[in-house]
């Protein structure tokens, strides 16, 4: 897994690439929570280039968006192949992450 | 039912994406489609990982065995550990509803295998039976 972070208009945008598994995950929460310390007020994360995702990394997910959410801050997927939508549709989670088309959707919301 | 493949890995985290690889290609060459592969790579993956988690405690010295078979309709999947006893009924994942970390991995294997059982007969450590009618002749 890779983790890229940019900013698109004004917004914080973690870019992933490769497979989140139990292995990689542990970077990705290091990553995730740095970023939330800084209380973005609009956190997207673009899974575009994310090929597999496992529990721990939908784990890491649902830490994440609950200290986003102390904050009342946002936390924004964007560009999800339809393998990894499967896996967070099926866990229910697709209902409590907000899931954006692409990155102008995500800012647009 | 007669193993087709058998992978011994040491159980460290980083060689999940080796038995990922192996079990994709064994289901590839049995014929399941892609979702279906998607989905026992996933069950497979999930449960090294609670292999490492909680029968090695984290410990990336010990050893998995996955082994794969295939027959008339059915595909099976057994994975082998020497650590800590699994108590099976205290193994439930959370309710999809209650939204917190952990717990989803027991889900992902019970979507996709028709049996899910441990091997009571093992004496040391565990041996997870995973199966899965395909409906197809898929033997190797």
């Amino acid at each position: 897994m890779h983790c890229d972070i940019n900013d698109y208009k004004g917004n914080t945008v973690l870019s992933l690439s490769g497979e989140v598994d139990m292995h990689s995950s542990p970077m990705l929460r290091e990553k995730l929570l740095s970023l939330i310390k800084n209380k973005p007020p609009l956190l997207i994360v673009n899974f575009r280039d994310v090929s597999y995702i496992d529990s721990s990394g939908i784990a890491t997910f649902v830490e994440g968006l609950k200290h986003v959410k102390a904050y009342k801050g946002r936390l924004q997927f964007s560009e999800l192949p339809q393998s990894i939508m499967d896996i967070f549709s099926f866990s229910k989670l697709d209902k409590v992450f907000e899931i954006c088309g692409n990155l102008d959707d995500a800012v647009g919301r | 039912m007669k193993t087709a493949v058998t992978l011994k890995v040491r159980s460290n985290p980083r060689y999940l994406s080796l038995i990922r690889d192996v079990t994709t290609r064994f289901c590839m060459s049995c014929g399941l489609d892609e979702e279906l592969t998607g989905q026992i790579k996933l069950a497979v993956d999930e449960a090294c990982s609670n292999v490492i988690k909680y029968a090695y405690h984290g410990d990336t010295s010990k050893v998995i065995v996955v082994k794969y078979g295939s027959s008339h309709k059915k595909i099976s999947i057994t994975i082998d550990d020497s650590g800590e006893k699994a108590d099976p009924e205290k193994i439930r994942g959370r309710d999809l509803d209650d939204v917190r970390p952990g717990g989803l991995g027991l889900h992902f294997i019970r979507r996709v295998f028709d049996l899910v059982e441990f091997d009571t007969g093992k004496l040391k450590g565990n041996r997870l039976l995973l199966m899965k009618q395909t409906g197809g002749n898929n033997a190797l």
